[in-house]
């Protein structure tokens, strides 16, 4: 045995040599030039991040390209084609995985393909559909370009392109976008469907850049005053902000660490060694006693979860709710909390429209639900009218009824009018578990006493006395421990037993849970 | 470098706790602001001395204005 390589045939040697050549100029992206420019803004190429992320990467339609013609149809050069991707390992998971190349023709869609490699419905979408992988989705690119007509011979109708596999693998399988660099038009439009999404603070996303501002509305407007991530994490059309890719891949690996593969399966429970019966003392010295005080939201949620385990999801935006993932007893969950520091927790539009989305998706992938309850009601006032706060919470009802999960509902504080029907699920258990810091009712006694009665102490001999005895008589009746007397909520208990209480239900649930898997049935099909 | 502290959410100014002049630490309270009858700190973003304190009781501010600076 020697370590020489077994000698190459002569009649292979030309075609292996044929196939070295075309690789190379394949991994040679759209040039030296233009992956600079990527390194200088401080950016990865599509194939240095598909690197990065994975451990084991096989490409498929590497060698797939791009004629490059100038304005008069000439032949320029020929470039590999503007989309990388293939079958990866992701944070241990099989995956299928892809991106824009941002330096052939700013990652435009390969429509000058046989057919898409990815994008807009392609190779990799289907990769992900049939075989029931979760989809990462690396997005820079600026959409459709006026060359594509000139490719083709013609111009056509974006119409003819289908975006049914996109929403159909919404349903499926976990699917997860990065944005890093520029991100518009129908790339913009592809990062969203997607059921986590996070941007690098340097990007930009917008349905159309500055120029086509400037274009239709004559203002110039500055691309990150247009599109930043300020922009885009606050209006909830991108879910999370990173400090560079690092952190945004870490973050899709974090968030994928609590799904399944497919709604086929069950989300993968880890081995805890964070024990139930851990002591949370801590919790009293965190929730207020006084209505009046705030608090939050991750304050209480992160004593209740195993150690380390929450991972919020759209901080900057609905932020009357804070959701996130998290473990209990090694169990995935959803966590939904009212967030008492804005706007005193009241469900507004914002947080009504987070909350359905965060709803859905954990519903798809069987993720039981953990609502921290503390809601003084619908927001009211002109911006939430305007806003249509009651349309979004009435959907937010709707979409926690049709939630195929169990919802466990903590009954932290307030609990007034409507929304508190957007914070348990009264058709399935509606197991809601009320603190001694719990008060609830349609309004809350002040306010709603004046509204109720305010001929009654207008006509009395007394109105200021007779409103007094009325408040005190109310206020008797609101006592929380009636209903808790009434079985009209389902458990008292100290905030101390809530780790270990809440992680019993849902072991329980577990047994259903793993029976109901597959696709979503919805129970209704119209959002009204 | 001063550390602004700025307004959580919308509200009234309900309660100036610390005046400009004042030592502080991070996290303590430098004025209370009521917003849906909720009473929100506004609090310290670092130790130090406040420089600069630019409400006063009453007065309506809005999400992210500066309420105070820290030196």
């Amino acid at each position: 045995m020697t370590n020489d390589k077994p000698e190459i045939p002569p009649e292979w040697q030309e075609k292996l040599a044929q196939f070295e050549w075309r690789r190379a100029r394949a991994r040679e992206l759209g040039g030296a030039r233009r992956i600079r420019r990527a390194h200088d803004r401080g950016q990865l190429t599509i194939r240095e991040r598909l690197a990065k992320a994975t451990t084991s990467f096989h490409e498929i339609g590497e060698f797939a390209t791009y004629d490059d013609v100038d304005a008069l149809g000439n032949l320029r050069s020929q470039m590999p084609a503007s989309y990388v991707m293939g079958l990866g390992t992701f944070a241990g998971r099989h995956v299928a995985i892809g991106g824009e190349d941002f330096t052939v023709r700013a990652g435009a869609p390969q429509t000058y393909l046989d057919r898409m490699k990815g994008g807009l419905g392609g190779f990799v979408e289907d990769l992900a559909h049939e075989y029931r992988i979760p989809l990462v989705m690396f997005m820079e690119g600026i959409g459709g370009d006026i060359a594509a007509s000139g490719e083709k011979g013609h111009s056509y109708l974006v119409s003819s392109l289908s975006w049914g596999r996109s929403y159909e693998l919404l349903g499926e399988v976990p699917v997860l976008a990065m944005v890093s660099g520029s991100s518009a038009g129908g790339t913009a439009g592809r990062t969203v469907l997607s059921h986590f999404s996070v941007m690098t603070k340097d990007s930009v996303f917008f349905a159309g850049g500055p120029p086509l501002v400037e274009r239709a509305l004559g203002k110039s407007v500055d691309k990150f005053e247009l599109g930043g991530a300020a922009v885009a994490t606050r209006s909830g059309a991108i879910d999370n902000l990173a400090t560079d890719e690092d952190d945004a891949i870490e973050q899709m690996a974090r968030f994928l660490s609590y799904l399944p593969q497919n709604v086929w399966q069950m989300p993968p429970r880890t081995p805890s060694d964070d024990p139930v019966d851990r002591p949370i003392d801590e919790i009293l010295g965190r929730i207020p006693t006084s209505n009046r005080r705030p608090y939050k939201a991750t304050d209480i949620i992160t004593p209740i979860v195993d150690v380390d385990s929450f991972f919020e999801i759209g901080k900057h935006w609905g932020k009357a709710v804070t959701t996130g993932l998290a473990r209990i007893d090694g169990i995935p969950v959803g966590i939904i909390a009212s967030n008492p520091m804005h706007l005193g927790g009241a469900m507004d539009a914002q947080a009504a429209e987070k909350q359905i989305r965060f709803v859905d998706m954990c519903s798809t992938f069987h993720l039981p639900l953990v609502y921290f309850a503390d809601v003084p009601g619908f927001m009211v006032g002109p911006d939430a009218e305007r806003a249509n706060v009651v349309r979004w919470g009435m959907r937010a009802i709707q979409s926690l009824i049709e939630a195929e999960v169990p919802v466990v509902t903590i009954q932290v504080r307030k609990a007034y009018g409507m929304a508190v029907s957007a914070t348990s699920d009264p058709d399935g258990l509606s197991l809601r578990i009320a603190w001694p810091t719990a008060e609830w009712g349609d309004l809350p006694v002040e306010g709603g006493v004046e509204a109720g009665f305010a001929r009654e102490i207008e006509e009395s001999d007394d109105p200021e006395a007779y409103r007094a005895a009325i408040n005190e008589n109310f206020r008797n009746i609101a006592d929380p421990w009636r209903t808790v007397e009434a079985f009209g909520v389902e458990a008292m208990i100290d905030p101390r037993d809530t780790r270990v209480m809440v992680a019993d239900f849902l072991n329980a649930s577990l047994h259903r849970v793993q029976t109901d898997l597959g696709p979503q049935q919805r129970q209704w099909r119209v959002r009204p | 470098m001063a550390a602004e502290s700025l307004a959580p959410a919308d509200g009234l100014v309900w309660k100036i706790v610390k005046k400009a002049g004042d030592t502080v630490k991070q996290g303590e309270e430098i004025v209370i602001l009521e917003s849906m009858k909720m009473e929100i700190p506004v609090t310290a973003e670092a130790d130090g001395t406040i420089t600069r304190l630019l409400v006063e009781e009453g007065q309506a501010v809005e999400e992210d204005d500066t309420i105070a600076e820290v030196e």
